[in-house]
């Protein structure tokens, strides 16, 4: 655009035949410019030390260098598509179904995916898939900067060529020397994986297929094959169950494969004035333990008895009249059992085929409609007899190539020196690997393989139900998978992709659209079958089961919720993730009763900081030894200890991730109770990281509403439910009534509310990494969680009471009378009951109507969002901690540090890999900010911004929060209570709804659900 | 002669027989003679302490305020104790040179300057806590309400942090005029002493052009009882405004109405302690033990014990409401102090704060130099763990027991703590040096308050 303006410069011009003004036009330099006194003076240039040359030197190298400076710019990493794909929309997230399976873990997934990158997993609810800590965790595997990044011949990298090459010439000579091949794999579940190897069997003969599980479900699966005939694990579906009587099986974690919460929770919560009764029998605190209605502390060899006194008395009405609690106990579980009938079930965690037997026939004698024998599952098939023939095999020299994939035993067996003296004795080993892991540093090809979500496959995780895996992301490394390798050792030319989707056209898909089947992420086809029972004998195997002798100390070994079985023991999320029962984090530890360290001189106590420390004890089973720290455990049989597995790696690991002890050295002969076990304390304590440092409620019974199953049904809400009342003109009237504020008007728009069921949360700890993922929290690491510097927005709280149950400690407080008798009781309060009453109890930010944080804060950096979130505006907080402060549920969390890019934090947010897990929409804190739970104000504004730009309304039940959607009990509920269809409307008015700490009147946005119990006995 | 009935005489507020001119002098004398070896040792240890605290200072600001021992749980500990304490100790001087001006208590002339100087010293450590306990102190004029581009964006004036800024500088500012207008016929006296062009140099740009013409004296006597009028609201307001920071949460041992006139009564306990600490020692090394006397010490003394007493029944009082309100949570919050993990915090609270000041009830003690010497330091100990129970005790174990924990400090705590006592230092001794240390004007107005000199010269009596 032209611009005709004129602008004067001096009044000169208003006079046209000004001389000046024609000499300016002309000439722009008015004044002439003195070229000739410069270069006339001949006397002063020729007396100049630089030679013309010289100036051209100095100008050329002045250009060259300005303009090579100028070409230094910044380097922006992010190159916008030259052909944008269609399905790709910078900022909009895809959803792919596929299914995780990594011998431990089997869920169906579904991977959000933003620009390429999986950043979460969450359950794929469609194909009824649900999430542990683990699945949800799995993601940051992923993004693992110490993975195994391509194939590598004793311990130097090498390309695949050389290495198919060499292995498919050694297979060769070992097929020519006539020694068999073994394929050790930890349990794939997969069909096509197993028609892979069947194929090396054709091509190279005499294969040998060995299942191991590191640690192994051998006595379940064995016992089952006995009866049904089928080597496979039974389903249990808890809803269907009235009464569950547990012998040691930790259901609620990883027995069997675990999985059973969501049907169990749908049995916690009272319907029609029902729920079901849960009664366990077990020697560690469990999370099943904790979660049941009535718990009994036995010892392992104990369970045994009990066991077979069940059978007994159940199937064969024999009761032994000897008083004794446990003896007692039985004889009432029995007596529900019997009662409940085909709504009952008996399940046991007891490694040992016999006591298998057992429960698979009391189920049978009860027709138990909660066990499923025919859609059996696959979760776990390792055999630990093959596995034992296997290594005496290799160490005999009779075994000539050894194939190792998904396990890695050189960590998890606890005979490992003899299988690596037995590695040596193979010809050929080879071992597909994620990680540069003990057994990949151990054998001659460690070849690497792809995550989960780089990669395909199928499994069938059960009968009927095939799963498929589909890559979300290129192989970040040059890395390839297990069954491609087969595919190329065995000369086939086509990928593995092109197999697995002709094997299921063929086998699997009865002429149904491949497509479909992966968008889905599973296929389920009916088959109806009859089931015949084979004749074991039951009576035998009782008499064999009581031959067990117990000790004085008999050691349980577990898994935990954060590591399983340890190989994702460089995921920080997990190392991070407290145990929920303990809520001690970065560490595995001997648990142990209190009367038992007291006899030990064992102590646990707390130092200034309140950080736990706690002795050191030298532990010695079947002549193994390790020195390990104790923690002292309510709950904990007397006579027994427990230890967790998976801790203890050293290999592929940082060295923050380098925590605990192993124990599956004393996993002898695959079973998890280990009698024969001596203690002596050892020099010098442990530190421990704790999240929580208190353990018991101190009778505010008020945090956690309790109430029996009779109560519920009979009495009146405002009994159990009691709402606090204040006096407001002398009078008693609820506090909920009572208001200092204005209140808005929040009937127009949404309105957020969280609920959460307290009866229906078990506690296990997926939201807490659900909210890890999706908010990018940052893991802080050992020794700041032992300063009580956790940064996690969503925690779960664990109570222990003092008391036989929480109401008794109500009832304790309100009895101390006077003074002393107040500081007496409340002192005697702290402690924990030797077999307390466990209660757990989700807690994030409560998203206040009145919060007291939003009016201390001197910037007002958190303030009331429209929508009922409580705010927080990082980029204004200026960290006075006073909101903080002022909170009365503790959840704000303090940027102590800078967190990401510290060498100091060297977890996932120090290094480019562990970066591209971040979700792009919410911000990385810095350090000196407050952050807490935004109720995941990404996610709701995004479900608004879908149905805006869809021109609807926001459907029923749309809105999700990562800790909801993660929840597979349902006790977590988040929706819009201004929308009356949404489930959590009705939820916020039932009559179990209460408000944590009510009294303050801070009129939270999340709501509780009171805690039925079921004391119902007999 | 003996039998007709003799009123008493008002004791001396200045001892021994000083002119004029003496008292010019002496207060001048450590202005004008050189620093002796206890100064530049005392001197030095503070300096180092200040450094040591600069550094942790700096530290701080560089790495995070995880290197101080708070968590999730406990979000201020030292940081905030030690501002309360400090802006505590600051309401001597105003209450002092305020309010005793406008009660016309003339004994405050020999020590008001001091008072005052320690007031602004210990206000200015007071005011270095809440800037470097924030997380992102380069953020800190965000508590400003200053005009910005970010539109309707405001301080939120509902939050007690924010009244802070204002009373706190409102505070500063008002003493520091005040102080100033007093000084300004002292600064020409020692002006007009000088005889280095330097020092006069500056003590003429210090006195603002004083000339002691009747019309200065005028003014100065109007602008000091307005100021004074001005200052004694604040002495009441201030540390009102500070408990409100508790006062005004919902926490159980912090949310408590009785915080205003509790904080007040300690706060101007444990001014006077620090005054007496402070005069004690500067009465000795500056030879003004004619002009801070025993009957100064005794007074203040007796200020020590009825303050004290007042807190004492302020700590009674919220025990007894605690058990009164019936709230389950108010009740363990005070059982916990009392008999919790800090339980012996909170005897050293006691003892040092309520048991401690009775003793002044005896004439004996309360003349007893020594003996107040260590009360006040004493009060001062048990002042600042006043404010770490209230703060400490009441964060680590409030509502949900699942987030207990405690508090212990870091080395970089305590480095902050001690260097703001040695900057602290650094200002008074600085001050001693190159201040006029004693009201000299003023304390030449109250020479002859005594009949005593008079009775003496009439007994022919000259000692």
């Amino acid at each position: 655009m032209a611009s005709n303006k004129k602008y004067w410069k001096s009044v000169e011009e208003l006079n046209t035949k000004s001389s000046i003004v024609d000499t300016l036009k002309q000439n722009e330099f008015v004044e002439e410019i003195p070229t000739d006194e410069f270069l006339g003076d001949k006397k002063n240039l020729e007396a100049s030390s630089t030679t013309r040359r010289d100036f051209l030197k100095y100008v050329g190298f002045t250009t060259a260098a300005a303009s090579l400076a100028a070409c230094e710019g910044p380097v922006v990493k992010s190159i916008p598509y030259v052909i944008k794909p269609d399905d790709i929309i910078p900022g909009v997230a895809e959803y792919y179904a596929t299914t995780m399976a990594d011998g431990f873990d089997f869920a169906n997934v579904l991977v959000k995916v933003r620009e390429g990158r999986p950043i979460k997993i969450e359950p794929n609810k469609e194909a009824n898939g649900t999430t542990n800590a683990r699945v949800q965790a799995s993601v940051l595997s992923l993004y693992d900067s110490l993975r195994l990044k391509g194939p590598k011949a004793n311990g130097t990298e090498i390309s695949w060529a050389d290495a198919d090459q060499q292995i498919v010439s050694k297979l060769n000579e070992v097929k020519e020397a006539g020694l068999p091949i073994a394929v050790l794999t930890g349990t794939c579940a997969s069909p096509s994986t197993k028609k892979l190897v069947n194929k090396l069997n054709e091509t190279f003969g005499n294969v040998n297929h060995v299942v191991y599980d590191a640690v192994s479900e051998s006595a379940a699966l064995d016992a089952f094959e006995a009866m049904y005939g089928s080597r496979a694990l039974p389903d249990y579906n808890f809803e269907k169950a009235e009464v569950i009587v547990s012998i040691g099986a930790d259901f609620l974690g990883d027995w069997q494969g675990g999985g059973f919460d969501a049907s169990y929770a749908k049995s916690r919560v009272p319907k029609n004035g029902k729920m079901s009764r849960h009664i366990q029998f077990e020697s560690n605190m469990t999370l099943t333990g904790a979660n049941a209605d009535k718990r009994l502390m036995i010892k392992p060899s104990q369970q045994n008895l009990a066991l077979i006194k069940l059978y007994n008395a159940v199937v064969r009405g024999i009761s032994t009249r000897e008083a004794s609690p446990l003896n007692d106990a039985i004889l009432k579980a029995a007596a529900q059992i019997k009662a409940a009938g085909s709504k009952a079930v008996v399940v046991t965690g007891i490694q040992d085929k016999n006591a298998q037997l057992l429960t698979l026939a009391i189920n049978n004698a009860i027709n138990s409609e909660v066990i499923d024998v025919v859609a059996i599952k696959n979760v776990r098939k390792g055999n630990d007899a093959e596995v034992t023939q296997l290594i005496s095999d290799m160490n005999a020299g009779k075994i000539g190539a050894l194939i190792i994939n998904n396990a890695n035993p050189v960590y998890t067996l606890p005979n490992s020196s003899e299988f690596i003296e037995g590695l040596k004795k193979v010809k050929l080993s080879v071992a597909f690997s994620m990680q540069d892991n003990e057994t990949a540093k151990t054998v001659q090809y460690a070849l690497a393989t792809p995550h989960y979500l780089e990669s395909w496959g199928d499994v069938t995780i059960k009968k009927g139900h095939y799963s498929l895996m589909q890559p979300t992301i290129k192989p970040l490394f040059n890395t390839r998978q297990f069954q491609d390798s087969l595919l190329v050792w065995t000369g086939s030319t086509s990928s593995y992709y092109e197999f697995l989707k002709e094997s299921w056209k063929t086998d699997i898909l009865e002429g149904k659209s491949w497509n479909q089947a992966l968008h889905d992420g599973v296929f389920v086809t009916e088959t109806v079958e009859e089931v015949t029972i084979n004749e074991v004998d039951i009576n035998a195997a009782g008499t064999e089961l009581g031959k067990v002798k117990g000790t004085d100390f008999e050691l349980s070994l577990y898994t935990k919720t954060g590591l399983g079985d340890g190989q994702m023991a460089n995921n920080p999320w997990l190392q991070e993730l407290p145990d929920p029962i303990t809520r001690t984090s970065w560490d595995n530890y001997l648990t142990m009763s209190k009367a038992d360290a007291e006899s030990l001189g064992v102590i646990n106590h707390n130092v200034a900081n309140g950080a736990l420390n706690g002795s050191l004890v030298e532990i010695t089973v079947n002549g193994v030894s390790e020195v390990l720290p104790v923690l002292i455990q309510p709950g904990q049989a007397k006579g027994s200890i427990g230890l967790a597995l998976g801790y203890g790696r050293k290999e592929g690991l940082k060295e923050e991730m380098q925590t605990g002890k192993n124990a599956y050295q004393f996993y002898k002969g695959f079973n998890t109770y280990q009698s024969d076990v001596t203690l002596k304390l050892a020099e010098g304590e442990h530190e421990f990281a704790c999240v929580q440092l208190h353990n018991t409620l101190m009778g505010r019974g008020d945090i956690i509403k309790e109430a029996t199953l009779e109560d519920y049904n009979h009495i009146d809400a405002k009994e159990w439910n009691k709402v606090p009342v204040v006096s407001l003109d002398h009078n008693e009237v609820e506090a909920t009534t009572v208001d200092l504020w204005d209140s808005f008007d929040r009937s127009i728009g949404h309105h957020f509310n969280l609920s959460i069921d307290l009866n229906a949360c078990t506690g296990c700890g997926a939201c807490v990494i659900a909210c890890h993922a999706e908010n990018n929290v940052p893991v802080v690491g050992k020794d700041e969680i032992r300063k009580s510097r956790d940064m996690h927005w969503l925690r779960i709280d664990r109570y222990y009471s003092h008391e036989e149950d929480f109401a008794g400690d109500n009832e304790k407080k309100e009895a101390g009378k006077g003074v002393i008798g107040y500081k007496d009781t409340m002192a005697e309060l702290e402690d924990p009951s030797e077999n307390p009453s466990v209660a757990f109890q989700p807690v994030m930010c409560q998203h206040c109507n009145h919060a007291p944080c939003e009016t201390v804060c001197p910037v007002a950096a958190t303030s009331h969002g429209r929508q009922g979130q409580n705010q927080m505006a990082y980029n204004r907080c200026v960290g006075t901690r006073y909101c903080a402060n002022n909170c009365p549920y503790k959840v704000r969390r303090f940027n102590w540090f800078n967190y990401p890019n510290n060498s100091e934090f060297d977890y996932n947010m120090n290094d480019d890999l562990g970066k591209m897990v971040l979700n792009p929409d919410v911000t990385v804190r810095s350090r000196g900010v407050m952050e807490k739970c935004s109720m995941c104000i990404q996610m709701t504004q995004a479900t608004i911004l879908k149905a805006k730009k869809e021109g609807r309304p926001v459907n029923t039940n749309e809105f999700e929060t990562a800790c909801s959607n993660a929840c597979s009990t349902g006790a977590m509920v988040f929706g819009d209570v201004n929308n009356e269809e949404d489930s959590v409307t009705s939820l916020t008015k039932d009559k179990r709804a209460y408000h944590l700490l009510e009294h303050i009147g801070t009129k939270p946005n999340v709501v509780y659900h009171v805690k039925v119990r079921n004391t119902e006995e007999a | 002669m003996s039998s007709h009935y003799e009123a008493p005489i008002r004791k001396p507020l200045i001892v021994g027989d000083k002119s004029y001119h003496d008292i010019t002098v002496e207060v001048a004398a450590p202005v004008e003679g050189k620093a002796n070896k206890l100064w530049w040792t005392v001197f030095t240890i503070a300096l180092l302490a200040f450094l040591w605290g600069l550094g942790s200072i700096i530290y701080t600001i560089g790495t995070g305020i995880g290197v101080w021992g708070l968590n999730k749980t406990v979000g201020w500990a030292w940081d905030i104790t030690n501002f309360v304490w400090w802006v505590g100790i600051g309401h001597a001087g105003t209450l002092i040179s305020a309010v005793l001006l406008l009660f016309r208590q003339k004994w405050r002339m020999g020590i008001n300057r001091s008072a005052e100087a320690m007031t602004i010293f210990s206000v200015v450590q007071a005011g270095l806590f809440p800037v470097i306990h924030m997380g992102r102190v380069w953020n800190a004029h965000f508590v400003l309400p200053i005009p910005n581009q970010f539109g309707t964006l405001w301080t939120n004036f509902n939050s007690p942090l924010l009244w802070d800024v204002f009373a706190i500088s409102t505070y500063l500012s008002v003493s520091l005029v005040f102080w100033w207008t007093g000084l300004l016929p002292d600064f020409a006296m020692l002006r007009d002493r000088a005889i280095k062009p330097f020092q006069k140099k500056i003590y003429s740009l210090l006195s603002f052009g004083w000339t002691g013409r009747a019309k200065d004296w005028q003014r100065f006597e109007e602008v000091s009882l307005v100021l004074a009028g001005l200052a004694t609201p604040l002495v009441l307001s201030v540390h009102t405004i500070v408990s409100f920071d508790f006062a005004t949460s919902v926490i159980p041992g912090w949310h408590t109405t009785i915080f205003p006139p509790y904080f007040v009564a300690g706060a101007v306990f444990s001014g006077f302690a620090m005054v007496n600490t402070l005069l004690i020692i500067m009465r000795k090394v500056s030879n003004l033990e004619a002009y801070i006397t025993k009957q100064h010490i005794e007074l203040m003394n007796i200020v020590i014990m009825i303050t004290g007493s007042i807190v004492g029944c302020a700590y009674i009082t919220e025990l007894f409401i605690a058990w009164y309100s019936g709230v389950e949570y108010e009740q363990y919050a005070f059982l916990n102090r009392a008999t919790g993990p800090y339980w012996w915090a909170y005897l050293l609270m006691m003892s040092c704060n309520v048991f401690s000041p009775q003793f002044m009830w005896s004439k004996k003690l309360r003349t007893s130099i020594t003996f107040s010497f260590i009360i006040s330091i004493v009060v001062n100990i048990g002042m600042w763990f006043e404010r770490f129970v209230i703060i400490v005790t009441s964060l680590h174990r409030d509502y949900l027991p699942s987030s207990w924990t405690m508090f212990s400090p870091t080395f970089v705590d305590i480095g902050i703590y001690v260097g703001t006592i040695g900057f602290f230092f650094v200002l008074f001794l600085l001050y001693a040096r190159t201040f006029p240390v004693i009201a000299q004007a003023e304390v030449k107005s109250i020479l002859k308050s005594s009949g005593e000199k008079f009775k003496k010269l009439r007994d022919g009596n000259h000692e």
